[in-house]
């Protein structure tokens, strides 16, 4: 089964004048870390927001564990980590734990283990007791992920997961993310960092202007940045 | 469901005491406010309503047996404040320092009746005090002059004084402490709002969104604990009114035969203040701007409403115009249960009002929020 089934989803914001998302399809398989590629307004964002029940009002069919969505009970099969660092910075991390542990439904014994478990998966372990406020940008990114990983989900949304972090972060975020599909976590990977896409993804969906313009495994591309200017073209994206 | 919902307040709980500006606009505001205010209501009601008494300078220049007698009668007059008179100092000079704002002069001359008592005003006397230390003087000299011991005494069976009951005027702290406590709990609409903005602007809401939580219990997660703020901070209010406030002011501060009403009370005003906020919250676009309309909309509902200036000397205009103000509604609840031991049946009606107006605003808002 797969983990992951977008059919024929299509989108338009209110007001907007062109679709967000047209038609667009694509299947993850479990176990996989499959990386979604796009510029600026590719719908990549929209997209996370469908299948973690943000948005509403598409067309179309998007399946989370053969469940369709949009379905309350199956949003905790997955761990979603938004590109905005989506924290409550006037608490301490601990607390962030708790408070979306219990959002998650996960038991006070359970919030208690996978803590300490994703703090320190994260290398957040001695700073657990401090406000989120005063953690570095590349601390409170961590920190963003370790929240995606409390519940222990089964597929894993990344939006950006690396923006704004120092190299020591953004490794350690990598080499997190390398164990975590090591361990049979499937997980969703949308960045512009191309090296790092094709050095830990399997799979590859690109997409641009809403729309999928290529779907396949990685081992069929020889240089993923070059590649991906070929498709989508070198004009900047400002609108 | 219900633990989600308790880790939902328990979050904004935790937020909300940490965050110092808020602690000082929802406690501290009112608590100066109370304080300040009940001791300027203080001076204000002693002189309107219970009279202040009237501070004289005697010069008796006579020193005759029935000029003796009017100066004692005047010394001992209840209503009355003899200053001593500074030595050597002239009459005008007396009066520009501020000493006093009349002058009793008994002339000699005015045992023999040839010569009368002189009353010297200062020019910018009230004109009510004027005529009241008038009235008092001449009652005196009345007395004395006729060899009557006590005019009033004479009077009684022309004259009797019948005052309808007071249920109308509250003392300073009967007004201030539920008038500021009611205004803070209107307050909340800032911190209510920019918390929700800020909840929107940085994503935590929408990453909410993603997990098995539904937005009716995202929405009482958001109301449940500022609702209880409120009540928290009426009860604070009205224990520093009782046990603090009660030490500085001289005029008690009655609860009425029924302070339990209170309760019911506090509760609907605490829902019509967290509806508000509820209101500002949807309609507000960014936290600058959810304040400015909160705070605007709660000081022209407290100038409105019988806050800053008590209800009961408004002018009949702005009597009426007061009840647009849901803090009218409030304040006048209370009021009501202090000063006319009102039945709860009583005040019902104004209860009504205020669950009507937060009703009103739970649909608006309900209708205008954007939850991304």
């Amino acid at each position: 089964m797969n983990a992951l089934d977008v059919a024929s989803v299509t989108f338009r914001y209110n007001g907007a004048p062109a679709c967000a998302l047209d038609r667009f399809s694509l299947s993850v398989a479990d176990g996989r870390m499959h990386a979604l590629l796009g510029p600026n307004g590719a719908g990549k964002s929209t997209l996370m927001r469908i299948i973690t029940g943000q948005l509403r009002g598409y067309t179309g069919d998007v399946r989370v564990y053969g469940r369709p969505m949009p379905d309350r009970d199956a949003l905790v099969s997955i761990g979603f980590a938004p590109q905005p660092i989506s924290l409550y910075t006037g608490l301490t991390a601990r607390e962030n734990l708790r408070f979306f542990g219990a959002m998650a439904r996960l038991s006070d014994a359970d919030i208690a283990a996978r803590s300490e478990a994703v703090l320190a998966q994260t290398g957040l372990s001695d700073h657990s007791e401090e406000m989120v406020s005063t953690f570095s940008g590349g601390m409170q990114r961590r920190l963003n992920l370790a929240v995606a990983l409390l519940h222990a989900p089964g597929l894993l949304l990344l939006d950006e997961p690396t923006v704004g972090v120092d190299p020591q972060s953004r490794n350690h975020i990598y080499e997190t993310l390398a164990a975590l599909n090591a361990s049979g976590m499937t997980i969703v990977l949308c960045t512009h960092v191309m090296e790092e896409a094709q050095r830990l993804c399997s799979a590859v969906t690109l997409a641009d202007r809403g729309a999928v313009i290529f779907d396949g495994a990685m081992s069929e591309i020889d240089h993923l940045e070059k590649f991906f200017l070929e498709q989508t073209g070198r004009g900047l994206r400002d609108d | 469901m219900i633990r989600q919902l308790w880790e939902l307040i328990r979050k904004e709980m935790l937020i909300l005491l940490r965050d110092r500006q808020t602690i000082l606009l929802l406690f501290l505001m009112p608590v100066a406010l109370i304080f300040f205010l009940s001791l300027a209501l203080e001076g204000v009601w002693t002189d309107k309503f219970l009279g202040r008494k009237i501070q004289l300078v005697i010069k008796n220049e006579s020193q005759s047996p029935r000029a003796d007698l009017l100066a004692q009668k005047i010394k001992a007059h209840e209503s009355i404040r003899v200053v001593e008179r500074p030595a050597d100092m002239h009459s005008d000079k007396i009066l520009a320092d501020g000493k006093t704002q009349l002058i009793v002069t008994i002339p000699g001359g005015f045992e023999e009746g040839d010569k009368p008592v002189e009353l010297y005003f200062e020019p910018t006397i009230d004109a009510g005090y004027k005529i009241a230390a008038r009235a008092l003087v001449t009652t005196l000299t009345v007395e004395v002059v006729m060899g009557i011991d006590n005019l009033d005494t004479v009077m009684k069976g022309l004259i009797v004084e019948k005052p309808r009951p007071d249920r109308e005027l509250p003392t300073p702290l009967q007004q201030a402490v539920p008038a500021y406590a009611i205004f803070a709990m209107f307050f909340i609409a800032i911190p209510m709002s920019i918390g929700f903005l800020k909840e929107k602007k940085d994503g935590t809401l929408q990453r909410l969104l993603t997990y098995p939580v539904s937005a009716n219990l995202l929405t009482l997660g958001k109301i449940i604990p500022y609702y209880l703020v409120n009540i928290i901070q009426f009860v604070l209010m009205l224990l520093m009114g009782v046990y603090v406030m009660s030490r500085f002011i001289s005029y008690p501060f009655h609860l009425g035969a029924s302070p339990w009403h209170m309760v019911p009370v506090t509760l609907v005003v605490a829902a019509a203040t967290t509806g508000f906020g509820v209101l500002v919250a949807a309609l507000g676009r960014t936290p600058e701007q959810s304040a400015t309309l909160a705070a605007t909309a709660a000081i022209l509902m407290g100038i409105f409403g019988g806050i800053m200036v008590p209800h009961a000397v408004m002018p009949v205009l702005m009597k009426k115009a007061a009840m647009i103000s849901p803090m009218y509604w409030a304040h006048q609840a209370y009021l009501d249960i202090f000063l006319r031991d009102a039945s709860l049946a009583s005040i019902l009606p104004k209860l009504i009002v205020l669950t009507v107006f937060a009703g009103i605003c739970f649909y608006i808002a309900g209708r205008r929020v954007e939850w991304i």
